[in-house]
């Protein structure tokens, strides 16, 4: 799966300036409320929460991927974010975070679930791709990024 | 003294090594002075990474092979084992 196409260009963030998990996963609920225009953000954010409670999605070496399940969803959403700063984000690794790949999911698709999983996670187990995604100075760079990566 | 200890676990949950199972195992990876190395097919991950973990996309009923090698091999390979095969402390 390419990551351009999982990730649209106005859900990819960069340099954006948060300074808590919260006010994070209220950004990503905003953006992906934009696109799932029948949900409402409250719930999503409920969902992402309820997620983190579990334990966190911080899964190592700056890089988080928030997500949590929506019913009625057609569709993965998916969006990127890219923190001017790493913030504590309770990862198993101790190390700050400023790179979020958010998911909101449609319940059930396990198998789907992992193979978009994998597919995040072996863009981002490349060192170079994520120091280009801190380096891009704007949304389209940022995006350029995914698109460079994904030929 | 070094030791290699290798076994075969049956993936049982529901979700399969998804993210929160595979973060519970790296963090369970990390207490053991022991290499730990997941296999699935012809891909393999260091325990200790969610990331590579992620990349096996073990799904319910897959088996992995799981090889520690080190001093806390033996205790490693059965303390990875039991979590596996308990579903990650997941219910279903």
């Amino acid at each position: 799966m390419k990551l351009s196409t999982l990730i649209s260009e106005d859900c990819s963030k960069a340099a954006v300036l948060f300074n808590s998990k919260k006010r994070i996963l209220q950004y990503i609920s905003e953006l992906a409320q934009q696109k799932i225009p029948n949900a409402n953000q409250h719930d999503i954010l409920e969902a992402l929460l309820n997620r983190e409670k579990l334990g966190s999605t911080g899964i190592g070496k700056g890089i988080a991927i928030p997500h949590g399940r929506l019913s009625g969803l057609s569709d993965v959403v998916a969006i990127l974010l890219v923190n001017q700063q790493a913030i504590p984000f309770d990862a198993y690794d101790d190390r700050n975070v400023d790179i979020f790949v958010a998911l909101i999911v449609p319940d059930g698709e396990n198998k789907q679930h992992l193979e978009t999983l994998a597919s995040i996670a072996g863009k981002l187990n490349d060192k170079h791709f994520c120091k280009r995604l801190r380096q891009a100075s704007n949304d389209n760079e940022l995006y350029q990024v995914l698109v460079e990566y994904d030929k | 003294m070094t030791q290699s200890q290798q076994g075969f676990f049956l993936i049982k949950n529901k979700l399969g090594l998804h993210a929160r199972a595979a973060t519970v195992l790296a963090q369970l990876s990390t207490q053991f002075d022991a290499d730990i190395t997941l296999y699935q097919g012809e891909k393999s991950a260091p325990g200790d990474s969610v990331l590579a973990l992620l990349l096996l996309e073990s799904s319910q009923g897959k088996q992995v092979k799981v090889t520690c090698t080190g001093p806390d091999a033996h205790d490693a390979l059965i303390a990875i084992g039991n979590l596996i095969e308990n579903k990650f402390h997941e219910d279903e």
